[in-house]
């Protein structure tokens, strides 16, 4: 380019994010810093000479912001003792840069390419080793980014704005379009192959593929297309895509011989027996039993599009799904969690013919943000994050991927637990709706693919970040995990291209379309195939980053915002042209056909066929073993239990100690952080009251402003119990799901109209030399499925959509060169949905002085699992037992009472028990509370299903009792709402102030 | 005579339905037209006697919010835009929409060049939460007209008002002695001068505002929950307002 400079421009106004910096560089990493200052970098590449005036009106905003043509460090007032500078690494997606490129086009300049970067001026008295720390710990990520740290001599000569240089992705010519393996090379060949490209396949999975290209048919077929005898590399990553654990769920439909030991009671018996399919036999088994039985007529399509689609409205249909992403945030927490939520955002907009996303859940399990303390930074995982540095990366990346989106986040929890230091879980999900019918008369959720139809991407283009995705994440983490597998997700690219869908599937302009998910082209276009038998595509059409990706690369990147439609010949000159005029990139890579078979071109060139049938169905079924015993005692790989004798507390100090446990702490500051509100349907927001701090239940949205009925709404909650686990996996499930129905009931949803997501995220479950108790950990799984069916059947509960991960390991080293292996606590996250009515709705803020508290539910509680037996040494563990029908009756009941408006407020008894549910009621208000509970931990702490605090005004009490009589539901009249700014039990009170103190602490 | 609104959207926008529903709730139309739409065929504008620069996150706020869209504007639509405001139609820009007014140079004065700003929140983070605002006795915004004191969430990153560097009293000043400064914050929320909210430009016409009025059409959209979920909330009133004020005024020429 003729012209290459550089510029750096700077915020003239102070603010806070420095000094927020300063801190945590005191306080995580002990450096002392006395100031950050930071400018931006822009590098710009261009054949056109910009004016100055150009450049200006592009990157600044003259009123606060100024920029530096030439070096102006030398003249700031104070002199900086070094210099970092941050910028992208080759390759890695630089949304500012796209987005300035674009604006230096709006004023002239159309060739310019542009690379972004920070400069951070360190101001202290620092070695460079501590500015190395807070540089790679606090200002960048290495995997992406790089960084040099000069001091100030280096700075000064370091001649900046003469000699500047883009990064660029620089490949080399491919001499040949593919290359082949020998399908008759040996076993022990291809397993090394498969390590090597991270193909992930088992040694059953390579038998199987080479016996395929043995065959004389294959051969002939073959030979007639011109392709070589052996597997081309195209074919071989198509088929280790398809095949992985994350596309194809092997382990759920393996068959598993589980065995059971003799179990004690109360753990049900479940008996020693074969089991085909876990998805068949507990999930799908579930659903189709439940629908029968009730003879539900709202099950719109389950089980076979991107998302599950629910009826709760006459007019529009809601569809709902939850992903994890977990190996990425663990690389890049950053960029893992936002293409995680931009992901799932994508399955929801490629159901059926499109459905428009209003609402986001997120949960993260992490360990505790505090560890590793000072001092003991050599326990961590090698390669693997602090947990703090985690939640702030993942934080952010759902922060900018909802709120650029316009998407509400209006659900989610953070779980902390030691045994997720091995590997983070983030799961994300998104709520959409769909019209029930499209304006041409087409069904919404009603996909067709005719032969003929053209295959058509849209959204970003291609580069070789996001190769192996799908094997990837089903692989277990170690120090050597690849780069290429992280993204960074560009919201507006995809903002754009969601307004663009909706837009077309209004004007009725394609007939299918399906996201991108891990995998690329391959998954999507191979899956869609199946719609029509057959696809023939031509790789060399499709839009790329950078030249010279191989074939290979082209067709399973999952560079993000893209998805993959079928658009009929006759609408595909409009298709293209909207899409031009909405700024979308649409690119016609192919058609559709009925040949039975997927196959590849680059440039003409045939470069892979695979029979559909071969790619999709032929893969034998996975034989595993399962086998549980009873309940395990945990064993900690970190080497402390720092809990306190319960005797040595009153009631109101353990209270405190519990509202400031990192679970039960409130996580307002982070929530604040996530628009809530956007597209003005979010009626029940995570915090509620006059304080706005009062912490509600579950999420409500309205659906009338997207078409519904003007009282109907939906609430989404979430439940998850990992921390039983190792107790019986099979109440786990149970206390998940009652958990998120819980959530859901108090906010005003109906039971009866209520559906429910299952994401098992688990340990490597297969039994081998590496993972010894492998069968153990299926044993798990096949306990928690037979819970998971029990309580939704009992519940009349469907299972509308699930995913599962299932190699959530660390295995490498700690920092002192030990062996190491983690293993994440098994865990089912559930997400219910119901369908509730604004007249229902109720909040979890006491409301009124002289109401009367209740504790309704609550029937066996119990100290197994809870919070307060992570922080308080008990006599020993004990069992759990939940009543189904008991908490089915209850509630029903609550939807009747809230239905009658005969209920103030209601919040469910879970982390702390039922006290710090009272505390929690407080804070929404200002209100307090005279209770009449013994003091005792049982009665004041312990938890369980089913379990509610309730609060009634006196008018409405003898009815509400009434109505509870009538459903053999418990409740217990606990106390009377007060303004006296006290928590009281007997002679013993505490100020809420106090408490809400203890509560809002900084986490 | 019906008020047609322009609702704009597209590159980001994410606030155009909700801020549509609000315009036909108050008894406008509303259109929602996409930005490319409207540079394709810019005399469009004259079909409408008011137009909103919804909320949102336009080109992703990428180089400074509202940054990019406002340089696309500028380029494509300069005339068109200043006839229309001469012509003395309605703007709004709400949150994101707020950020573009004033980098057009639409406020605080359509024709005097830029002297405000909307800068990084002085916490430097985004927030979402429900605010208290109050109105200047001497505003002359006429969205706001009978509006004393009343609650909208605000859901921004970049929200604090600052004005050109050194000149910041004298400007102050002088929005305040124009009535320009057309709602406060009752408390500081996000470092903003003097509290400031919300700006209109001297007509009183084309109003600026960080909180979102879109997002308060009805009790139910409050975090605290009262007995009348469907009663008209405090947002909608603005809307109302405009539509009323449109109606009877004679400075409109469609």
């Amino acid at each position: 380019m003729a012209y290459t400079f550089r510029i750096e421009t700077q915020l003239m106004i102070p603010t806070q994010s420095s000094a927020r910096l300063l801190r945590e560089a005191r306080t995580y990493l002990g450096v002392s810093l006395s100031d950050l200052i930071l400018f931006k970098v822009f590098r710009i590449a261009t054949e056109t000479k910009p004016t100055k005036s150009a450049i200006e009106e592009v990157f600044v905003d003259p009123i606060m912001e100024t920029v530096h043509w030439t070096d102006e460090l030398k003249s700031l007032s104070i002199q900086p003792s070094w210099t970092i500078e941050v910028q992208y690494r080759p390759g890695v997606t630089d949304n500012v840069a796209r987005s300035a490129e674009e604006a230096l086009s709006l004023v002239g300049i159309n060739d310019a390419t542009v690379a972004t970067g920070h400069l951070w001026l360190v101001v202290g008295d620092v070695t460079r080793v501590d500015v190395e720390r807070v540089a790679l710990e606090l200002l960048a990520n290495s995997l992406i980014q790089k960084v040099d740290i000069r001091d100030w001599a280096e700075t000064v000569q370091w001649s900046r704005f003469t000699d500047v240089r883009l990064p660029t992705v620089e490949l080399s010519m491919l001499d040949q379009r593919y290359r082949t393996h020998d399908h008759n090379a040996s076993d022990d060949a291809w397993m090394q192959w498969s390590q090597d490209n991270c193909w992930a396949l088992s040694a059953e999975e390579v038998n199987h593929l080479k016996g395929h290209y043995q065959r004389i048919d294959v051969q002939l077929e073959r030979e007639n297309m011109g392709l070589p005898s052996q597997p081309t590399d195209v074919e071989v990553e198509v088929i280790a895509q398809s095949w992985s654990e994350h596309c194809k769920h092997k382990i759920f439909a393996a068959q598993i011989e589980y065995v059971e030991g003799e179990l004690d009671a109360p753990h049900t018996v479940v008996g020693s027996k074969v089991v085909n399919s876990l998805f068949k036999t507990y999930i799908r088994k579930a659903t189709l039993d439940i629908e029968q039985e009730r003879k539900l007529p709202w099950l719109r399509s389950i089980f076979h599009d991107n998302a599950g689609v629910v009826a709760f409205d006459d007019a529009v249909d809601v569809s709902i799904k939850v992903e994890t992403h977990n190996s990425p945030s663990a690389l890049d927490p950053y960029g893992g969690a936002i293409t995680g939520i931009l992901g799932v955002n994508r399955d929801i907009l490629g159901v059926g013919l499109g459905s428009k996303p209003i609402g986001n859940m997120d949960v993260f399990c992490f360990a505790d943000p505090s560890w590793p303390l000072a001092g003991d930074e050599d326990s961590m995982p090698v390669g693997l994050k602090a947990p703090r540095r985690l939640l702030e990366g993942v934080h952010k990346g759902v922060e900018d991927g909802g709120n650029m989106s316009g998407i509400p986040t209006v659900n989610g929890a953070i779980f902390f637990d030691q045994d997720y230091a091995g590997k983070p879980l983030v799961f994300v999900g998104t709520v959409g709706v769909m019209p029930k019918q499209l304006s041409d008369g087409r069904d919404g959720v009603d996909k067709t693919i005719t032969p003929g139809d053209r295959i058509v991407m849209v959204g970003g283009a291609i580069g070789a970040d996001g190769i192996h995705g799908a094997t990837f994440s089903s692989l277990e983490l170690d120090e050597n995990a690849p780069a290429t597998a992280v993204q960074i997700g560009d919201a507006i690219t995809q903002k754009r291209a969601m307004d663009f869908l909706l837009e077309a599937r209004d004007l009725g302009l394609f007939t299918c379309v399906t996201d991108n998910g891990a995998g690329g082209l391959s998954s999507s276009v191979g899956e869609m195939a199946t719609l029509s038998n057959g696809a023939t595509l031509d790789l060399g059409l499709a839009p790329t980053k950078y030249p010279n990706l191989c074939p290979w690369e082209l067709m399973i990147s999952e560079s993000q915002e893209r998805m993959t439609f079928a658009v009929s010949p006759e609408h595909i000159e409009d298709f293209l042209s909207l899409a031009e005029r909405r700024g979308v990139e649409a690119t016609d890579i192919g058609v559709f056909t009925d040949s039975g078979a997927l196959k590849v071109f680059y440039n003409g060139q045939v470069v892979g066929c695979l029979d559909l049938d071969f790619l999709h169905e032929s893969l034998p079924q996975m034989q595993l073993k399962a086998r549980w015993n009873g309940p395990m005692e945990r064993e900690s790989w970190i080497d402390k239990d720092l809990r306190i004798n319960p005797c040595t507390l009153s009631w109101s100090e353990k209270l405190k100690y519990l509202l400031s446990t990192p679970n039960v702490v409130s996580k307002e500051p982070w929530v604040r952080q996530y628009d809530h509100e956007v597209q003005g349907a979010t009626v029940v927001k995570p915090f509620g009251g006059s304080t706005q701090q009062g912490p509600n239940d579950s999420g409500v949205l309205w659906l009338h402003p997207h078409g519904g009925a003007q009282d109907n709404t939906i609430s989404v909650g979430c439940g998850l119990a990992p921390r039983l686990s190792l107790y019986d996996p099979y109440i786990m499930a149970q206390m998940a799901v009652d958990e998120a129905v819980r959530n859901i009931v108090s906010t005003g949803a109906d039971i009866d109209q209520a559906c429910a997501l299952d994401n098992f995220c688990w340990p490597n479950p297969i039994l081998s030399d590496k993972v010894p108790d492998g069968d153990l950990k299926l044993g798990q799984l096949v306990r928690c499925c037979e819970g998971l069916y029990d309580i939704c059947r009992t519940y009349g509960l469907p299972l509308v959509s699930g995913k599962d991960s299932m190699k959530n390991d660390f295995r490498g080293r700690n920092g002192r060169g030990e062996a190491l292996t983690v293993s994440i606590l098994p865990t089912l996250l559930v997400t219910a949905m119901g369908r509730g009515s604004v007249s229902r709705i109720q909040t979890s803020d006491f409301k009124a002085v002289g109401d009367i508290i209740l504790k309704v539910g609550l029937s066996n509680p119990s100290f197994t699992g809870s919070e307060f037996a992570q922080h308080f040494v008990l006599p020993k563990s004990e069992s759990i037992e939940i009543d189904l029908d008991a908490n089915l009756r209850l509630y029903r009941v609550i939807r009747d009472l809230l239905q009658n408006g005969q209920i103030e407020s209601i919040h469910d008894i879970s982390d702390g028990g039922t006290l710090c549910a009272v505390a929690e009621s407080c804070f929404g208000n200002t209100l307090s509370a005279t209770l009449t509970l013994a003091d005792d931990d049982r009665t004041l702490f312990a938890e369980g299903a089913g379990g509610f605090v309730v609060s009634v005004s006196t008018e409405n009490l003898s009815s509400v009792t009434a109505a509870l009589n009538a459903a053999v539901v418990q409740y217990q009249d606990i106390g009377v709402v007060t303004n006296s700014g006290l928590l009281s039990i007997g002679d013993e009170q505490i100020s809420i102030a106090d408490l809400k103190d203890a509560w809002t602490r900084e986490l | 005579m019906t008020c047609k609104f322009l609702i704009l959207t597209g590159d980001g926008i994410n606030c155009a339905n909700e801020t549509a529903w609000a315009f036909e709730l108050a008894g406008g139309e509303a259109d929602i037209i996409h930005i490319n739409d409207l540079l394709a065929k810019p005399e469009m504008l004259f079909d409408y006697q008011g137009m909103a620069f919804p909320g949102g996150f336009s080109f992703g706020d990428d180089l400074g919010s509202g940054q990019v869209m406002a340089l696309k504007m500028r380029h494509a639509l300069g005339t068109e835009l200043s006839a229309f405001v001469n012509n003395g139609a309605a703007i709004i820009g709400i949150c994101n929409g707020f950020q573009m007014l004033t980098k057009l140079g639409l406020l605080p004065h359509p024709t005097r060049g830029r002297s405000v700003a909307l800068a990084p929140n002085l916490q430097g983070q985004f927030i979402d939460r429900w605010v208290t605002l109050e109105r200047p006795q001497s505003s002359v915004c006429k969205w706001t007209i009978g509006l004393e004191q009343f609650d909208l969430p605000i859901r921004h990153g970049e929200g604090r008002v600052v004005f050109s560097q050194g000149q910041e009293a004298s400007l102050y000043q002088e929005l305040v002695a124009n009535g320009q400064v057309a709602l406060r914050y009752s408390e500081d929320v996000n470092g903003s001068y003097d509290r400031i909210a919300a700006i209109c430009d001297p007509r009183g016409l084309i109003l600026g505002l960080m909180p979102h009025p879109e997002a308060h059409l009805f009790d139910l959209h409050r975090p605290n929950q009262t007995a009348t979920p469907f009663a008209e909330g405090a947002g909608l009133k603005m809307f109302q307002n405009i539509v009323a004020h449109l109606q009877t005024s004679s400075e409109v020429s469609p």
